[in-house]
């Protein structure tokens, strides 16, 4: 059908030149994807990849498995996908053209499938399919059940090498893709997108390509970094973290998710770019016989995905430090630890970000009604060289019983002017 | 008879004068006069818990210290969300809390504390949630149910009292309050079994020794400071 013909059909056809760069990059991203299944991948320009499968298909649980693994993993990220398993590289490409989703495990059994296929579908040298139904082959079998001699005379050696290829009666050796050393895809997008939420369809591709480049790498990652292309600006880079060096797809998208839904974009985000630097070695995991994996994987992943919508500061551990002065002896850190802790007296749960001034009647610290000191004083004493930003402390701590029977910690500031404070709460 | 009997069977169904089996083995609560009175003998896992009380420093921490120190037994991870005041490590220390597998998440929104402790409930990975929230409306309340029940972890909400006069799908709902001695008096407002009867009087651990003495007069604040290089516990 010509341009003008499908206008006449459809008047809002909107037709765009094709575009041979993207197609090519389009389909190395897939093969990047594709070694998430195997690691001999092949491609077969413009439009074509092939996977050497022969020894991934026990672990896929079966060919028809493996292949609605593939198409649902390629329509995930937008494409629709022909599928045919055969023996040989050049008959599995033809059966792909020919036949939806054929699976041939052997050679009898592919020769058998592929004489029933006509050969306009298949890529045979041009004229060559029509010379063929010119003397009444209509299926590659009838044109193989043809005299060798003269059928060579008539459609050429290059068209005879084809087909014995694709029967598998001369090799076919086929250049394996080289996964490149360092992930970098791209990918433009039709349309400028204002919204961030909307580039998660688009991300998809890229987050399955770096899932499948680094399990063919037997590698993790625990940083990658998506740049939002903007036309005339500096791209906005989304940093992307995991608790642990990871390769699961599902994990990479999840992530992303939150960063995309709470990223207000400054423009229209006119192209993608995954980058990941900082490789780590991940080998492969054994699977898992009963229950369901280790109970650290899934705290890692929750960790990762609290901090991807909170931000890494509010999602933290802690740790006791070895400093007298209360405000010091708490360490945040992004994993907690035990840590050493030096305190001699009672410590309260709670210690108020602020000291609470408390007022003072007849000498004794009031809050709401007098506060009856309970234990005490404990003598802190320390940082009277200014240590960081806690800086010199003189304090005398009591625990108190408040009006209202709460257990508090105060203390009393001995560096002039003095008075009360409310420190903290046992709580 | 054996259509009741099975009926009588299931978990989500009991008489009026027992208790409910529990889904899961409760976790024990560490105090015996409390554990009597919670249907599984302890702190339900896969269901919310709901802990009311205003301001902080009755003791209601300590209320649960037993039961977090459970969990680092069984090398679980508790989580803390939108607590109240800064952790004090050394005390969660002390108190024989694993600081190297306790989460503590401080989002600057109250939406997204409860949005963390979903998502932590079902992802079923921590053992124990602490949340605290002061806007949590009943919808709220029944989607954190929802995720304790898919995730297993034992759940504990602290919502201020007022939230008593609202209805809760919680099956637990405790009130906490101090009496005058300065102990933690538990009142069970709502859980699966006969209605409850006077508040249990808990007394967790305390920093210091109550006497009736102090009750009476109150300890007058030592004059001065003695000697500027003491440093000992008095």
């Amino acid at each position: 059908m010509g341009v003008a013909v499908a206008r006449a059909v459809a008047p809002q056809l909107a037709v765009l030149p094709r575009n041979a760069a993207r197609e090519a990059a389009a389909l190395e991203t897939l093969a990047c994807w594709a070694g998430g299944f195997t690691p001999r991948v092949s491609l077969a320009p413009p439009r074509a990849l092939l996977l050497e499968i022969g020894g991934c298909l026990r672990y896929f649980g079966g060919a028809e498995r493996l292949v609605a693994a593939v198409a649902a993993g390629a329509a995930g990220q937008g494409f629709g996908a022909r599928t045919a398993i055969a023996p040989t590289p050049r008959g599995a490409l033809w059966l792909a053209r020919a036949e939806a989703a054929a699976i041939c495990l052997d050679l009898p059994m592919l020769a058998a499938t592929l004489d029933g296929v006509p050969p306009e579908v298949v890529d045979l040298p041009a004229g060559v399919p029509e010379r063929l139904a010119g003397f009444g082959a209509a299926t590659l079998g009838a044109a193989r059940r043809l005299p060798r001699a003269g059928l060579a005379q008539r459609i050429g050696a290059a068209g005879i090498a084809l087909l014995a290829q694709a029967y598998g009666e001369l090799p076919d050796p086929r250049p394996d893709f080289v996964f490149p050393e360092r992930f970098a895809q791209s990918l433009e997008l039709p349309a400028p997108v204002e919204n961030a939420a909307a580039l998660l369809f688009a991300a998809r591709r890229l987050t399955a390509a770096l899932a499948g480049w680094l399990a063919a790498r037997r590698a993790g990652i625990a940083e990658c970094v998506l740049h939002l292309d903007h036309r005339g600006r500096v791209p906005t880079a989304v940093v992307l973290r995991f608790a642990a060096a990871t390769r699961d797809a599902e994990r990479l998208e999840r992530v992303l998710r939150e960063r995309l839904e709470r990223l207000a974009l400054a423009a229209p985000a006119e192209g993608l770019r995954l980058a990941a630097d900082g490789v780590l070695d991940l080998p492969g995991h054994s699977g898992v016989l009963f229950g369901s994996g280790e109970r650290g994987d899934g705290m890692a992943a929750l960790i990762e995905r609290l901090r991807a919508r909170l931000g890494d500061a509010y999602v933290h551990g802690i740790a006791a430090a070895p400093d007298h002065r209360p405000e010091g002896a708490t360490r945040i850190l992004a994993e907690g630890d035990a840590g050493t802790a030096v305190a001699a007296g009672p410590r309260p749960f709670w210690l108020l970000a602020r000291p609470e001034t408390l007022r003072e009647r007849d000498g004794r610290p009031w809050r709401n009604g007098p506060l009856r000191l309970l234990a005490g004083p404990e003598r802190i004493e320390s940082g009277w060289w200014g240590g960081a930003k806690l800086g010199d402390a003189r304090r005398d701590y009591f625990v108190a019983l408040t009006a209202d029977a709460r257990w508090a910690w105060i203390f009393r500031e001995l560096r002039p002017p003095g008075g009360w404070f409310l420190h903290g709460w046992f709580a | 008879m054996g259509a009741l009997a099975e009926v009588l069977a299931r978990p989500d169904i009991w008489r009026g004068d027992r208790f409910a089996a529990a889904p899961l083995p409760a976790v024990p609560s560490g105090h015996p006069a409390l554990d009597a009175q919670l249907p599984g003998g302890g702190w339900p896992r896969g269901a919310l818990t709901e802990l009311l009380t205003d301001g902080a420093g009755l003791g209601e921490l300590s209320l649960l210290m037993p039961a977090l120190r459970a969990v680092r037994e069984a090398g679980g991870w508790s989580l803390v969300i939108g607590a109240p005041h800064p952790l004090h490590a050394p005390a969660w220390a002390a108190a024989g809390v694993d600081l190297s597998r306790l989460v503590v998440v401080s989002p600057a929104a109250e939406c997204d504390a409860l949005w963390a402790a979903e998502q932590a409930l079902a992802s079923g990975a921590p053992d124990a949630v602490l949340c605290w929230t002061a806007q949590a409306d009943a919808r709220a309340v029944r989607r954190l149910q929802v995720a304790a029940a898919a995730g297993g972890a034992a759940a504990f909400l602290f919502r201020p009292l007022r939230a008593a006069a609202e209805a809760s799908v919680a099956p637990l709902r405790l009130a906490l309050a101090a009496d005058r001695a300065g102990r933690l008096a538990v009142s069970v407002l709502k859980r699966r079994g006969p209605p409850p009867a006077a508040p249990i009087v808990l007394e967790p651990p305390r920093p210091a020794q109550l006497h009736e003495s102090a009750l009476a007069g109150a300890r007058p604040a030592p004059a001065a400071p003695r000697s500027p290089h003491q440093a000992a516990w008095a």
